[in-house]
């Protein structure tokens, strides 16, 4: 017989506890060296990838490195947050027991939260940053993704979304305003309509970039529309409800019209219908917008976002068992000679460009906008905030390596190729190909033509964007999985439509929200002016906010350095600026709960965007080098223009005055967030020196009552 | 086997969730409505309503 089970635990005396078992303790014994076997997995598939040079790597070590350092985070860093910061509390009823109504306050299971929430944070951004920052190398940006990740982004939208969770699900804005102040809310509201703003515009470039001249995949695209709106009718007229079957149905349809586009492409009298230039693009996709957002939602933008939903998920899941199944080797070295700043794709060194670059996917401001949207409304136990808020960010970091991993599979001169604009490489097919190969990158015209052929395209030359060489590369990875050569141009192709599609949901939808938040704005000065059911009103803000994206749009799109040059750093700004916003609220709210104790796991993430963003800010307002510094291009068009050396002196006057408008944008960003910054040092210090109250705006305590049964 | 088939009822609930099909049924539930062609109009309409008033991610 084994000896008494219970003991004395002295230090909480009184307390009589449960001897573990034998048994118990050897489970707890094989945790740990599980544990331990897995944080040495994630150091030594780290030195693999910072220490190996020459050979090509295979990109399991890419893979492996970030799946065992996430664990680690996971299971340690995020636990600690929980469990120590921010205390997590079952007992306590959350928000969605407690004003449940069963439509936005619902408690919800938490591993179909997680699967909610996941689909609401992860955008294109995770896919396109990392695909632009292979620039430098595989390494700089795989490193900055599993760094960020852990410790910067999954940080905030734990943080935040605690955080309105214990407010009743407030959003960000209101969060700044209580526990901020005024100037701090106001301030946020204004960053994010400027922030949207600027993303549509990006995004919508990224679109044009990768369908102009490919009859292919416009016609695919164009053919979602009619599917939608089809869609929309089957399910308000014909099967109301069935939002399942009619996806299956939408997503047939969809794969149909791909198989159609390249009988569309080869066809003579259709394909040059469908043949669009990059200016006839921008104008049909500002049109889209302005429509979509004025006309009733169920009938394009719901079923859009139900089947772009899906098909997100779906390539996904498809692209991480594809890279699990062919195991591709990196073509792009660990760092490329683009490291000094005179990168083709944009112009900057790593610091701060890299970090700027990918956003989403490391450390995203966007997050604590769903973080404090609709999520913290469905949670039902405070410890579901855990996975939910920390494990989603974590699996979309994930998600961002694969997309370094599908764009470093491609060969480094077609990598270039694709991704350089012809204002750099040179406008022939021969000029691009002698000037990537001088850089050490061989590449013939050969080679692009026949990739070009494979995939069913006139030309894979300077298709700017990230799009077409992310749609390549996951394109090689599928074909490789299944189907063969045959099948590439497909891939290509479904890819294509998988990117599109979901980012014509975030333009369509960003426009329609982008239309509240300014009637909101103007609701304030002329009350008629912010009813949402007033049309001259939903007209004029529509046509408002749709010119005002349109018009970055169309700048980019005129450029002769592509566009992403001068546009993606301005969304990464932007987006890194809207994080710090959400870390300084986060600062504040732990200074509130611990005083100093805690204070590091914030300050140090916002300590390096502040480093970061307020960098990248300055050199793309005032680097003498015009590659980089908005106000340098504007003087050196000038200086053309006055020498009589401009080739075409309207086109000179656009692009100096779009350079100067860039660089005011990039101003005002930075003076909001200057803003926000120093008004929350104003409260910290307040609350430190105790001239300020130093009181959470929680909801008070309420016993929960809800059984694990519920749910 | 068991836990397979619980990973794909998983799976299955959260396409439900993300296609509004169960907030729908939820929504009969409190309301005390029964499936209607009616009824899912005024649902979806009060559901998407609030849907695109937030931004999405990028």
């Amino acid at each position: 017989m084994a000896g008494p089970r219970r003991f004395f635990d002295p230090v909480n005396a009184g307390v009589w506890r449960q001897r573990p078992s034998v048994v118990d303790c050897g489970v707890k014994l094989l945790r740990h060296l599980l544990w331990a076997a897995v944080a040495i997995g994630a150091g030594l598939c780290l030195a693999v990838i910072a220490i190996h040079r020459g050979e090509r790597i295979n990109s399991v070590w890419l893979a492996l490195a970030a799946v065992c350092s996430y664990a680690v985070a996971y299971r340690f860093y995020g636990k600690f947050l929980a469990a120590r910061v921010l205390v997590l509390n079952d007992q306590r009823a959350t928000p969605a027991e407690r004003l449940r109504n069963g439509h936005d306050f619902e408690p919800t299971n938490k591993w179909i939260l997680f699967g909610h929430h996941f689909a609401a944070i992860a955008g294109p951004g995770p896919l396109v940053g990392p695909v632009l920052a292979a620039q430098f190398g595989y390494l700089p940006g795989t490193l900055w993704i599993i760094a960020g990740a852990a410790l910067g982004g999954s940080v905030q939208d734990f943080i935040i979304l605690f955080s309105s969770m214990r407010r009743d699900g407030k959003s960000l804005g209101q969060m700044a305003r209580e526990e901020i102040g005024k100037t701090g809310g106001m301030a946020a509201l204004f960053t994010v309509l400027l922030i949207m703003i600027v993303m549509l515009a990006v995004m919508a470039l990224v679109v044009v970039n990768a369908l102009k001249g490919s009859p292919w995949g416009t016609f695919t695209i164009a053919a979602t529309m009619p599917i939608a709106v089809f869609m929309g009718l089957y399910l308000r007229y014909w099967r109301h409800g069935k939002v399942l079957e009619c996806s299956g149905l939408g997503f047939g349809l969809v794969v149909a019209a791909i198989l159609c586009g390249r009988w569309v492409a080869q066809s003579p009298e259709l394909a040059p219908v469908f043949t669009l230039s990059a200016i006839a693009l921008a104008a049909a996709i500002i049109v889209y917008g302005f429509l979509a957002s004025a006309l009733p939602v169920w009938l394009l933008l719901a079923p859009r976002d139900y089947l772009s939903t899906f098909v997100k998920l779906g390539v996904m899941m498809m692209l991480g068992v594809g890279i699990l199944f062919v195991r591709p080797e990196l073509q792009l070295p660990a760092f490329t000679r683009f490291v000094d700043g005179s990168g083709p794709i944009f112009a900057g060194k790593i610091f701060p460009f890299c970090f700027i670059t990918i956003a989403c996917g490391a450390v995203s401001g966007f997050h604590s906008l769903i973080a404090s949207g609709t999520t913290p409304k469905m949670i039902a136990k405070e410890s579901h905030a855990y996975p939910v808020g920390y494990g989603a960010m974590l699996l979309e970091g994930f998600v961002a390596i694969m997309a370094m991993i599908a764009a470093c599979v491609l060969q480094p001169g077609v990598y270039f190729a694709v991704n350089a604009p012809a204002g750099v490489v040179g406008a022939s097919p021969a000029a691009a190909v002698s000037t990537i190969s001088s850089w050490g990158f061989p590449v013939s015209v050969t080679d692009m033509s026949s990739l070009a052929a494979d995939v069913g395209e006139k030309s894979l030359f300077a298709r700017t964007g990230g799009a077409p060489s992310l749609a390549l590369g996951m394109a090689h990875i599928f074909a490789r999985s299944g189907g063969g050569r045959a099948m590439i141009g497909f891939w290509y192709h479904f890819a294509i439509m998988f990117e599109a599609l979901f980012i014509l949901t975030i333009i369509d939808a960003g426009t329609r929200v982008g239309r509240f938040m300014l009637q909101d704005l103007l609701g304030h000065a002329w009350k008629p002016a912010g009813r949402t059911s007033w049309m001259p009103g939903v007209v004029a803000s529509s046509a408002a906010i749709v010119a005002a994206w349109g018009c970055f749009l169309i700048q980019g799109v005129r450029d002769p350095l592509g566009g992403i040059n001068s546009l993606w750093p301005l969304f990464g700004i932007a987006n890194q600026l809207l994080a710090a916003i959400a870390l300084c609220v986060a600062t504040t709210i732990l200074l509130k709960m611990h005083r100093l104790k805690y204070l590091w796991i914030t300050c140090l993430p916002l300590a390096w965007l502040v480093a970061v963003t307020f960098t990248a800010a300055w050199q793309k307002i005032f680097s003498p080098v015009p590659a980089i510094g908005f106000l340098a291009q504007a003087a050196r068009l000038e200086a053309a223009l006055r020498a009589g050396t401009a080739a075409d002196a309207a086109t000179a006057r656009t692009l100096i005055f779009n350079a100067r408008l860039d660089a005011a944008v990039c101003g005002l960003l930075l003076a909001l967030v200057a803003a926000i910054l120093i008004d929350s040092v104003r409260v910290w210090a307040g609350i430190l020196r105790g001239v300020r109250e130093a009181q959470v705006h929680e909801a008070p305590f309420v016993a929960s009552q809800l059984r694990a049964e519920e749910l | 086997m068991n836990r397979l088939r619980r990973l794909a009822a998983l799976a299955a609930a959260v396409l439900r969730e993300l296609a509004d099909e169960s907030a729908y049924q939820r929504h009969l539930r409190q309301c005390g409505a029964p499936d209607s062609a009616e009824e899912w109009r005024r649902f979806w309409e009060q559901r998407l309503s609030a849907r695109f008033t937030r931004p999405k991610c990028c």
